[in-house]
């Protein structure tokens, strides 16, 4: 399997007016091409840092993030901008959306940041939401959406532009049960059909079992990395 | 671009009463500012009518040393060849000839030093309009025994004259003999201007050349010209034409109404400029709140990819809508505003007086075309201005921190 994302000693320290805290502690960890990870651990241990590390928001204070073979760790800001357009999808617990566009123009936002061509863009749109269960939903605004369905619009974006790897922080915490599992079940589903890498973080136990290998964070540090086959 | 055009637009009607407030304040701070300026534009042109229109002309032409010693023996040599040369210019509407000279006008118990001036009637009608500012009596239209004379109502009141009262003047000829000569009161005219009316007698050019000995004299001559923003150049060069005489335009003659009417137009441009300012200050803190509650929705938009240029466009072209929103409609309705006060006109609050004094009490205010346009670009200038400080705010926002929840 292909390793897509590849983290050496990686740790950040934010330097509170208390006193540093090391939100993540010396991390060594690889994700595979397709795999369907879930990062746990209870609030403050550092799951959404190192997402945001591994997602090229935040810079570590050492260590490296390499995707395929680029190092990001070190790379300029405006270049950042450029790789994660092309090569990460985000999903994030809310605000996810541009109120003002349709759950359509807002799964096609990413494509026309890319200039892919606008019957490409539509059809694939379209496509995406009919996969997370929204085809009747297309020309609406968010405002008009269930907490439940604004995520799944946020995942059908973030997997149209097929980028090597999707970040979910806490997709799950602002939903109800059903809709939890049902997020978690398209986004399952979208990673196996579409073999797009997907890692999300949750502190919620309801929906950990969904991952097919969960990693837990403890005080920033990996204290378990398990496997299942689901 | 079409998208984020789109995307500018309807963020604008997010906060609906937000944005209707500050186009409301645009619209009206439009139509404040234009009605200031095209008043004061009312009454500058009122003021230049009434002292240039009426008295002054735009280019006058003397002997030069006239304008010293206004007496009858300073003459313009083939004055009237010359005001007929003059007045066949494409660029000169009229020219009119006069013979002027200071003297002494009595009645039977009261004098003043009168400035008398002898006119052809009918050219000095279409130069002043003297005929319409008559309040009584007629424009030397009577061929009686005695010779007309006009006078101001001030000096009527001063010496006590009514029409058909009888005067003497006392004037040099071109000798320098001291020459009296009769006329009756046939008109009285009224001007705003007291000093003028109080000083200024007219009787016919005939007349009084032939009393000063002359019959061709010409001391003056007053020039109305085609096109009014030209009268420096054609007073240089009506003088290159006649160098032995002096010719001097309206500046020249009045320049406390000249600086006052520049100081007049510098204050229009600031009025607007103060209240594009104030509006364009109001437009900030719009755009800024707007900035601070979207904060987590901007910095997502940086972190899935959004290049910081883009959001800046997107923010200065969110404030440039709504002034041009609130700049279109502000100008459509300034424009009809002034439009309908050009009709009715102004009245001037306390003008009554001011209409027994001879100044216009009603100001009609009217625009050019091209001013408004002028406004529309300011406006705008300044809403860009106003839009780089929100806009700054907005890409410096860390997308980590922003997308973060607690
Ligand atoms: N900007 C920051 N400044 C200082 N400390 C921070 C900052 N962001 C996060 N932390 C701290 O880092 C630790 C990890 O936080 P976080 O990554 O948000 O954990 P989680 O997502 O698992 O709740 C926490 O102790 C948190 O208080
Ligand atoms: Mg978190």
């Amino acid at each position: 399997m292909k390793t897509v994302i590849k983290t050496t000693d990686l740790t950040k320290i934010y330097n509170s007016s208390v006193a540093p805290v090391k939100a993540v502690d010396k991390v060594n960890l690889e994700f595979g091409e397709g795999e369907f990870t879930a990062i746990v651990g209870p609030s403050g241990s550092g799951k959404t840092t190192f997402l945001n590390l591994i997602g090229g928001l935040d810079k570590p204070t050492e260590g490296h993030v390499m995707i395929d073979d680029t190092d990001i760790s070190n790379m300029k800001e405006s270049k950042l901008f450029d790789f994660r357009l092309r090569n990460i999808g985000f999903v994030f617990q809310s605000y996810n959306l541009i109120p003002v566009l349709t759950a359509k123009e807002n799964v096609s936002f990413i494509m026309l940041l890319q200039k892919e061509s606008k019957a490409k863009m539509e059809k694939r749109a379209v496509e995406m939401l009919e996969q997370v269960g929204l085809s009747e939903k297309v020309d609406v605004r968010p405002s008009k959406l269930s907490g439940g369905q604004q995520q799944r619009v946020a995942v059908a974006r973030a997997l149209a532009s097929k980028p090597k790897f999707v970040l979910a922080d806490e997709p799950t915490a602002n939903l109800d049960t059903e809709s939890a599992f049902n997020l978690l079940d398209i986004m399952s589903r979208l990673n196996k059909e579409e073999n797009i890498t997907l890692i999300f973080s949750t502190h919620d136990q309801r929906v950990i079992n969904r991952a097919r290998r969960v990693i837990t964070l403890v005080d920033g540090a990996v204290s378990k990395d398990e496997t299942f086959d689901r | 671009m079409k998208t984020l055009i789109k995307i500018s637009w309807r963020n604008i009607w997010r906060n609906r009463t937000r944005s209707i407030v500050i186009i409301v304040a645009i619209i009206l701070g439009l139509m404040g500012g234009i009605f200031g300026a095209a008043m004061r534009l009312a009454l500058e042109k009122q003021q230049f009518e009434d002292t240039i229109g009426t008295q002054v002309s735009h280019i006058q032409i003397h002997h030069p040393e006239f304008i010293a010693k206004p007496e009858a023996r300073f003459r313009i040599p083939d004055g009237l060849q010359i005001a007929s040369d003059l007045s066949n210019r494409d660029d000169v509407i009229v020219a009119s000839p006069r013979t002027v000279f200071d003297g002494m006008a009595a009645t039977a118990n009261m004098n003043a030093g009168v400035r008398i001036k002898g006119i052809e009637p009918g050219i000095e009608a279409q130069t002043t309009g003297l005929d319409e500012l008559l309040e009584e009596g007629s424009y030397l239209t009577e061929n009686g025994r005695i010779p007309s004379i006009l006078i101001g109502n001030a000096l009527a009141n001063k010496i006590n004259a009514a029409v058909g009262s009888r005067l003497v003047l006392t004037f040099q000829d071109i000798e320098g003999e001291v020459i009296n000569a009769s006329f009756r009161v046939e008109g009285i005219y009224s001007l705003p201007s007291r000093a003028f009316e109080e000083r200024t007698v007219f009787v016919k050019a005939s007349e009084v050349n032939e009393a000063i000995g002359d019959p061709q004299a010409v001391s003056e001559i007053a020039l109305v010209i085609d096109n009014q923003d030209e009268y420096r150049n054609i007073a240089a060069e009506i003088q290159e034409l006649y160098p032995d005489t002096r010719v001097r335009h309206w500046a020249d003659l009045q320049p406390a109404l000249y600086y006052s009417l520049e100081v007049l137009n510098e204050a229009l441009i600031w009025i607007l400029i103060i209240v594009i300012m104030a509006v364009s200050f109001g437009l900030l803190n719009t755009i800024l709140m707007s900035i601070l509650e979207r904060a987590r929705e901007l910095g997502m938009l940086l972190a899935i990819g959004m290049k910081r240029a883009k959001v800046f466009s997107m923010i200065v072209i969110e404030t440039t809508i709504i002034a041009l929103f609130g700049g279109v409609i502000g100008l459509i309705s300034s424009y009809g505003m002034i439009s309908i006060l050009n009709r009715t006109g102004v009245p001037i609050p306390g003008g009554e007086g001011l209409g027994e004094l001879g100044y216009a009490s009603v100001l009609y205010p009217s625009l050019d075309i091209d001013f408004y346009f002028e406004i529309v670009v300011v406006l705008v200038v300044f809403a860009i201005l106003a839009s780089i400080y929100p806009a700054w705010k907005a890409i410096r926002l860390q997308p980590a921190e922003a997308v973060r929840q607690e």
